[in-house]
């Protein structure tokens, strides 16, 4: 699959390495990828997350990003989500973690 | 709705930012309101000043443009006295040092760690030695570019650099052509060689004849060889050529030809039809390749008639692409070092400057052997390298005997003059990777370890910290592009792959084939390629040709990374520290902005 990537990356790319997996009904794939939140600097009507998977890893799909566009509260809702499951992932893992040392 | 940055320049742009920007020098840098410094920083740009990246507070860069890299008798020693004085700051570059300056891919010069303070004593000085930093970045006319040796090439059709002149003394400080929406790169070539690079320019005019009974003026061929007597030389116009936004362009072929004399008013015209009708509403999509996408090449003709020129424009001449070698990957002159023959008897030696960065110290030994064995003339390529000119047969033996060109050889490795680096994590706020001093290690183990196949003494490598492609990776044997990937674990610097560009009568972008290669097994990986090229190139084959030839499937294969005993020592994420070669890189270690003096 060509690897020219569509996502800009740079210094202000939010995440220009993420885990990240395609799946379909037939294929399951998994990818590095790309995630960028923007939005236009002046006026902007909603927020844009952006996801690219690597294309020479995705043999299933063509090449592409997806862009997803959230109002404000959407985005609000989807950054609360994040942080309270983050609660819920960063708790678990210093458990888990705690739990190691005792050997 | 206008953007901030047009907002901004809206209410300060152009010359008048000189008087802000000097007042800011005189009261320091922490006199830049907070809320304001994005602003002013955009602005200081116009005058050549970027503020350095994160972590780097109160410290610029200082581009200096120097039109078609031509820097006169004694100015070169003006560069590296000011880099001496000038350009140190709290890091130690383990490679380069304290004090250097970089030679560009658009023949300018850049400095680091430029505090506010120093910046009226530098202009006053550059200035007083006819260099400046004006409109070196920023929304208007930046650097023009071109073949370097223009007016002393044996290889010229016409002479292109009083031409530059006059575009350079008409365009910077022009009012009218201050504010544009974005950059404006032009490129004007008066060689058959293609060393302009005028395809991935805004703007470009490149040699060609045309029947002198249907155009005005007497332009005649500065060539030897013959050719019809009816011709007369001008240039052919391109527009809407560049590299970045992972959307390169190579320029369209607007079917204009213009005498040297009238090439003012068509550049103004396009400039002009550029400022009115960019996109000033969304800067990534404000260069003018975007405005040809949109309008076609046909469209672009015919508003520069009928709204930007008073006189018939004519059509495209007879060019002279076929005979383009520089940058080609095939061919002699793919580069401008080694040995060459002026059109005056005398000649030009181009120096490879390896990622084309020389120490202050050698700048000035360099400004001493050119004075010494040339006129003290010397010129800078689009390949980051320098040429020293005019010298007499009987001097060249001592030149090539002085001691300083044996580290910036004319007969360097094709590893060696092959490499051009943009600027990286030591001080971009774009990249996201280390890029000058990688790509040195790359090529000293490439040259110690790899065997190009016979006949090939040319490969190109061009590592970019990010997609703004200032290392022009597109047009390289191989690209290299910064990117991040996991390795055993832990997250490192890596690079993608590209293969196969270059530019010549056909150019052609890099085909990019693999992704995220670890930056310690790129070394390996460009081993392996080379292997596969020479184990399966057909007879004389190039290697892009033998790129062109393959599916990218196979490509990635061939790229095939692997470890070697190639150390990378940067493998870590340097875009978070504050400086990639401090003891303590960490961003919390930062040094405070510099206390004004």
């Amino acid at each position: 699959m060509m690897a020219d990537r569509l996502l800009r990356v740079n210094a202000y790319t939010t995440l220009d390495l993420v885990d990240g997996r395609a799946r379909g009904h037939e294929f399951e794939t998994d990818a590095p990828g790309v995630v960028n939140v923007t939005a236009p600097r002046e006026d902007p009507e909603h927020v844009t997350l952006q996801v690219e998977l690597d294309g020479t890893d995705t043999d299933e799909l063509a090449p592409h990003a997806d862009e997803i566009d959230l109002s404000p509260a959407q985005a609000r809702t989807l950054g609360d989500a994040l942080e309270s499951t983050a609660d819920r992932v960063a708790a678990s893992r210093a458990e888990s973690s705690a739990d190691g040392d005792d050997g | 709705m206008p953007t901030d940055v047009e907002n901004w320049k809206s209410e300060v742009y152009g010359s008048e930012i000189r008087d802000h920007l000097f007042e800011f020098a005189e009261r320091g840098f922490d006199s830049i309101p907070d809320d304001e410094r994005d602003a002013w920083f955009e602005r200081f740009k116009w005058w050549g000043l970027y503020h350095q990246r994160n972590g780097q507070e109160g410290y610029f860069m200082m581009r200096i443009g120097t039109p078609n890299g031509v820097l006169e008798p004694g100015q070169l020693r003006v560069v590296g006295e000011i880099a001496d004085e000038y350009a140190r700051g709290p890091g130690t570059n383990p490679i380069f040092g304290d004090a250097y300056a970089d030679f560009t891919t658009r023949q300018s010069i850049q400095l680091h760690w430029i505090e506010l303070s120093d910046v009226p004593a530098i202009f006053e000085k550059l200035e007083a030695n006819g260099l400046s930093t004006q409109q070196a970045c920023g929304d208007s006319w930046r650097n023009i570019v071109g073949n370097p040796v223009a007016g002393k090439d044996a290889q010229e059709v016409i002479d292109a650099w009083p031409v530059i002149r006059e575009l350079n003394e008409t365009f910077k400080g022009n009012d009218d052509h201050s504010n544009l929406p974005r950059k404006w790169k032009v490129s004007v070539t008066g060689s058959a060689d293609g060393s302009g690079q005028g395809d991935i320019n805004d703007l470009a005019f490149e040699p060609a004849y045309k029947e002198v009974d249907s155009v005005e003026g007497s332009s005649t061929s500065s060539r030897t060889e013959s050719v019809d007597s009816d011709d007369v030389v001008g240039f052919n116009v391109r527009v809407g050529g560049g590299l970045s936004r992972n959307e390169p362009r190579l320029a369209r072929d607007i079917d204009v030809w213009v005498p040297p004399e009238r090439v003012s008013d068509v550049a103004g015209g396009l400039s002009a039809l550029f400022r009115d009708n960019g996109d000033r509403e969304d800067r990534y999509n404000a260069r003018i390749k975007f405005l040809v996408d949109e309008w076609g090449a046909d469209e672009v003709r015919e508003t520069l008639q009928e709204e930007y020129v008073d006189f018939e424009l004519h059509t495209a001449g007879r060019d002279v692409r076929e005979e383009y070698t520089y940058n080609t990957g095939a061919g002699e002159r793919n580069d401008l070092v080694g040995v060459h023959p002026q059109k005056d008897g005398a000649n030009f030696v181009g120096l490879n400057v390896l990622v084309g960065r020389m120490g202050a110290e050698d700048v000035l030994e360099l400004a001493d052997v050119a004075e010494e064995y040339g006129s003290g003339e010397v010129r800078l390529s689009q390949r980051q390298n320098v040429i020293v000119t005019d010298v007499p047969d009987d001097e060249l033996d001592g030149l090539l005997d002085e001691p300083i060109l044996e580290h910036y050889s004319p007969s360097p490795s094709p590893f060696m003059r092959g490499s051009v680096a943009c600027t990286g994590t030591e001080f971009c706020s774009l990249s996201i990777v280390e890029t000058k001093n990688r790509q040195v290690r790359y090529a000293r183990w490439l040259k110690e370890n790899v065997e190009l196949p016979d006949g090939v003494d040319q490969f190109h490598v061009h590592l970019s910290g990010c997609t703004a492609s200032c290392a022009q990776p597109q047009i390289a044997d191989v690209s290299l592009r910064g990117m991040k990937t996991r390795k055993d674990g832990e997250p490192v610097e890596a690079l993608d792959v590209g293969l196969g560009g270059g530019l010549g009568a056909e150019p052609q972008f890099a085909r990019w084939v693999t992704q995220r290669v670890p930056a310690d097994e790129v070394p390996g990986a460009i081993a392996n390629l080379i292997d596969t090229f020479a184990a399966e190139r057909e007879d004389g084959e190039s290697f892009r040709a033998f790129v062109a030839r393959h599916a990218d499937g196979e490509l990635d294969a061939f790229v095939d990374p692997e470890e070697t005993d190639y150390d990378d020592p940067m493998m870590h994420n340097t875009k978070r520290t504050w400086y990639p070669y401090a003891e303590d890189d960490s961003l919390d270690a930062a040094p405070n902005a510099p206390a004004d003096d």
